[in-house]
């Protein structure tokens, strides 16, 4: 059995100190992102320290209470003090945990002050974005590039494709410390739009809107994935978000806004 | 396990061959039909689990398109739930609790022959909607609309057979519920019953409890499918996020089925090689208790991305985080059980502390799950595939393990090869621990699950699990083995064939007689 | 044997009753959904406007439109956003276009984020409460009229209306054949 622990011991270790093994959430670049992971990392120490206690004594007593070691089974089976205590404890660590996470998701779920709207739309199997004060729209779909290689016996090596299944044809930008929000619908069947840098995921249901808001601290690129099965190729409609200082902003969107004009005569 | 022969003799009306087993009534014979029917499954489940690692053991599609990758995930959930785990357990409690509460068989004899040869029959339906020209069902075992409305004609053919198995889990249920309320021993209080008794009549009344609303769900989406009901569909007035809400008020529930008689089992076999009493029985009765009653009012947390209401997410994400309360209560009392006992390291009880250890590991990344704001980043990525997994593999699949070589003396009279059993332990649990524990890594780094290709970062853990979860499949193949050398000896065991192993059962003969009490025993 | 029978005859009961519950929810789902503006669901039939007060209070309402399954429709607001007084009706309309080369049976689902607020944006008049028919070819306006509840709370931000059209000229088919 102490061969067992180690095992655990050891797996257990990597979580923290391996991180250039993707071993734990990547932190975010957004509010909501980073304090979904503050709050992962607080949970997860706790059951580490909780695991620790718990399994040491269990430990303890099958290195020490074993029969070949010769010894004699004790009598008792109940205690009703024990019993309370050990239902008390893990409920204020529950009431501990509760608080944190319950300020966390009212500042969440407040989309209010937002300053640009973008609609988010899932199809099967890619996604299209409108940015609705701007009359910007146009369809993201996975690159070619991943594409052509993800085909049953396509004989190109993923390794060398740019972004493997996490690039796309036309990227979704985005202005930097902006407080965006984001209306997700879908066409046909559900599917769930994420990237986790910048924000957990949330449904895109045909018929209905959902949202959610992202505020975005870093220039970037960041990569996400549909995360509600959607059919045959729901691990083929990658998220590309490219975040972009205000200024830049402003010239992708009268460059592309030409376009949509262009588009709407034909 | 089917070594009834001699007992078999005395029973002059019985057909042999082919026809013993298809018209048995005898809760031994029912049993043993579940048991050897959960095996089967357990390898034809694993079988199309081997199919979705070796698609994922490296990035790029190397040997299935998508569409059939999504019925292979599809229906491994559907047999090893409906297949494997569920049979097995009602395997275990048609052998058991009439032997564990002095009852001569089952209250409904009948029934519980239908009960079992429904399942043959659903699942030969159910698999042969893999060679349909539009293959089987791909949409998920969850089959949420309106993606699964777009299956092709396999749809009808599933819910038909998830049909067939809610009506024999039901019957199941009656029949236990029946039996335990009714046939129990003269003196036998309602406290005084094995633990593994109790937390099989809890499990009946949430199969009772669940098993309709499944029912009524996918007949839901059948009439949307075929006779133009809207339930589920926007366009005339539906919602597809109420078939979730449906469906899960059945799921979650199913999932403490699938737990609950493991904890039944842990809490026998602790005890035995502790040779101490369980700690706490009464806490152990009421915890299993408000466990299920919770499962109830928690099932939300499996779908907190839809968009609920602010007030919705927090309730679900209380009850939820308070489930952790009585769950916990049983782990204390199982390591109370063995503070100060005096113990022994056999097969069973190996799998019952790893079963402890890793349960709880499933345990704690479940507490994570729960938290709603860090769901967002974890839902239906890999790390809820490790989560699940750890407490349904590990979990309930190592709890049946423990039973079959703790009770298979009593079933069989024979006691298998102890050496080979411990290998077997060491084998899986190594094993699972490969398999499983890497997903938890590439869930938290944001791997979807149910892709059959991903990106390149994600490769070397994945093939990590892929190698263990092929070791995980050899592993299972020594179990067999074991068990066929097992049964191959001659009759050796002895009645009571665990020092302290405690229970009517063991007051029988080994093998166990075909009728188990004739006369009822006292209990004192 | 008595104990048994009384056993399996309430078990059977629980069973239908459990049946019938989850069609039971269907309904309970929806008076959950209006009570606690749960998927956005808005008031399915028209609103009589006549204990909402006027405010001095004004929100901004945007218009969004979807459709549905890719069908051969152009469907947009007329305006995409107006800033709007509480407890006053106004009207707008959103533009749909038919075109495919046939007749088409339409409809709408209406939804409202965030979801909290449905309950305050009151339909008075909406093409959402029936279906559509369009001609090859036709342009149709399809008018609202709508309130904003002087309940709402203060400090609610930007309401998002959204309109997703459904081409339900299958269906409608299929009903017929029957």
């Amino acid at each position: 059995m102490n061969r067992l622990s180690i095992l655990i011991v050891s797996m257990l270790v990597p979580l923290t100190t391996l991180a250039d093994w993707e071993v734990n959430m990547p932190r975010g670049v957004s509010p909501t992102a980073n304090a979904a992971y503050d709050l992962h990392m607080l949970i997860f120490y706790i059951t580490v320290v909780i695991g620790i206690v718990v399994f040491g004594v269990m430990f303890y007593s099958i290195y020490h209470h074993r029969k070949s070691k010769g010894a004699k089974p004790a009598s008792f089976h109940e205690s009703t003090t024990v019993e309370v205590i050990w239902t008390v404890i893990p409920f204020v660590i529950l009431v501990g945990m509760a608080i944190p996470a319950t300020k966390t998701l009212i500042m969440m779920e407040d989309t209010r002050n937002s300053e640009i709207t973008v609609k988010v739309t899932g199809y099967q199997w890619m996604w299209k974005y409108d940015y609705v004060e701007d009359d910007v729209s146009f369809f993201s779909k996975l690159a070619d590039s991943s594409n052509e290689a993800r085909q049953l016996g396509s004989k190109i090596d993923v390794n060398k494709v740019d972004n493997y299944l996490l690039n796309v044809d036309n990227e979704m930008v985005l202005p930097t410390n902006t407080k965006v929000r984001i209306l997700l619908t879908a066409s046909d069947v559900i599917h769930a739009w994420w990237v986790p840098e910048i924000t957990g995921k949330k449904d895109a249901i045909p018929g209905y809107i959902n949202e959610l808001w992202v505020d975005i601290k870093e220039p970037g690129v960041y990569r996400g994935q549909c995360t509600e099965l959607c059919g045959k190729d729901h691990g083929f409609m990658p998220i590309v978000v490219r975040a972009v200082p205000k200024e830049e902003y402003t010239k992708w969107v009268s460059l592309n806004q030409k376009n949509r004009v262009a588009d709407k005569s034909k | 396990m089917s070594a009834n022969i001699d007992h078999l003799k005395e029973e002059h009306h019985q057909p042999s061959g082919l026809m013993r087993w298809i018209t048995t009534t005898n809760h031994k014979d029912i049993g043993s039909l579940y048991l050897w029917f959960s095996l089967l499954m357990f390898f034809v489940g694993g079988l199309m689990a081997l199919v979705i690692r070796a698609e994922l053991f490296q990035p790029g599609l190397q040997f299935v398109v998508p569409g059939f990758f999504n019925q292979m995930t599809t229906m491994h959930a559907l047999i090893m739930i409906f297949g494997a785990v569920m049979p097995a357990f009602v395997g275990l409690a048609n052998w058991q609790l009439p032997m564990m509460i002095g009852a001569p068989d089952m209250a409904l004899p009948r029934l519980n022959n239908w009960s079992f040869w429904i399942l043959p029959f659903a699942f030969t339906m159910l698999l042969s909607t893999l060679f349909f020209e539009s293959g089987g069902p791909a949409a998920g075992w969850t089959l949420y609309p309106p993606l699964s409305l777009q299956g092709g004609n396999s749809m009808p053919f599933v819910i038909f057979s998830l049909h067939l198995l809610g009506a024999s889990s039901i019957l199941g249920a009656i029949n236990v519920i029946a039996t335990i309320l009714n046939m129990r021993a003269p003196g036998m209080t309602l406290m005084k019953m094995p633990i593994f008794v109790w937390t099989w009549l809890i499990t009946a009344f949430l199969l009772i409890a669940s098993m309709p609303v499944l029912a009524g769900a996918i007949t839901m989406l059948l009439t949307d499918r075929f006779y133009g009901t809207s339930f589920f569909t926007a366009a005339g007035g539906g919602d597809p996020v109420l078939f979730q809400h449906i469906f899960w008020f059945f799921g979650h529930p199913e999932v403490y089925i699938l737990i609950l008689p493991a904890f039944g089992i842990v809490s026998t076999i602790i005890p035995a090689f502790s040779r101490k009493k369980l700690f706490g029985y009464d806490s152990m009765v009421y915890a299993t208790a408000s466990i299920a009653l919770l499962s109830f009012i928690v099932w939300a947390h499996h779908m907190f991305t839809v968009g609920m209401p602010l007030a919705g997410e927090i309730f679900f994400m209380f009850t939820t985080m308070l489930i952790a309360v009585p769950t916990g209560v049983k782990v204390f009392n199982w390591v109370a059980t063995m503070w100060k006992g005096s113990m022994t390291f056999e097969t069973p009880m190996l799998f019952a502390l790893a079963f402890i250890i890793l349960f709880t590991i499933g345990g704690f990344s479940g507490l994570m799950l729960a938290i709603t704001p860090a769901d967002f980043q974890y839902h239906d990525t890999y790390f809820v595939v490790a989560h699940f997994h750890y407490v349904l593999v590990p979990g309930a699949v190592f709890a049946i393990i423990a039973a079959v070589y703790y009770w298979l003396p009593k079933w069989t009279g024979k006691m298998y090869n102890e050496t080979l059993g411990k290998i077997h332990f060491w084998m899986t649990t190594i094993f699972v621990n490969i398999t499983f524990f890497p997903m938890h890594f590439v869930g938290l780094a944001g791997m979807p699950r149910r892709i059959p290709d991903y990106a390149v970062q994600f490769t070397d853990f994945n093939m990590i699990a892929s190698v263990g979860a092929f070791g995980f499949g050899l592993s299972q193949l020594l179990f067999v083995y074991i068990l066929f050398l097992t049964l191959r000896q001659p009759v050796t065991a002895a009645d009571k064939s665990w020092e302290g192993a405690e229970g009517l059962e063991w007051t029988l003969p080994s093998p166990a007689p075909y009728h188990s009490f004739d006369t009822p025993p006292k209990v004192d | 044997m008595t104990g048994i029978k009384s056993t399996i005859t309430k078990l059977s009961l629980a069973v239908v009753a459990m049946y019938g519950f989850s069609y039971a929810l269907v309904p309970i789902y929806d008076t959950f959904c209006e009570i606690t503006g749960l998927n956005g669901k808005t008031n399915e039939v028209a609103y009589v406007a006549n204990d909402i007060k006027e405010d001095n209070r004004f929100v901004t309402v945007k218009f969004i439109s979807n459709v549905a399954n890719s069908a051969p429709l152009y469907f947009e607001p007329s305006v995409s956003e107006m800033t709007v007084q509480v407890g006053k009706p106004y009207n707008t309309h959103y533009v749909m276009k038919n075109n495919s080369s046939k007749q088409l049976h339409t409809t709408a689902s209406p939804s409202v984020t965030p979801g909290k607020h449905a309950e305050y944006f009151k339909k008075i008049e909406c093409f959402c409460f029936n279906q559509q028919t369009i001609n090859a070819g036709e342009v149709k306006d399809l008018g609202i009229q709508f309130i904003i509840d002087n309940e709402l709370p203060n400090d609610s931000g930007d309401i998002v209306l959204s309109y997703t059209m459904f081409d339900i000229s299958n269906n409608i088919k299929e009903t017929n054949k029957l």
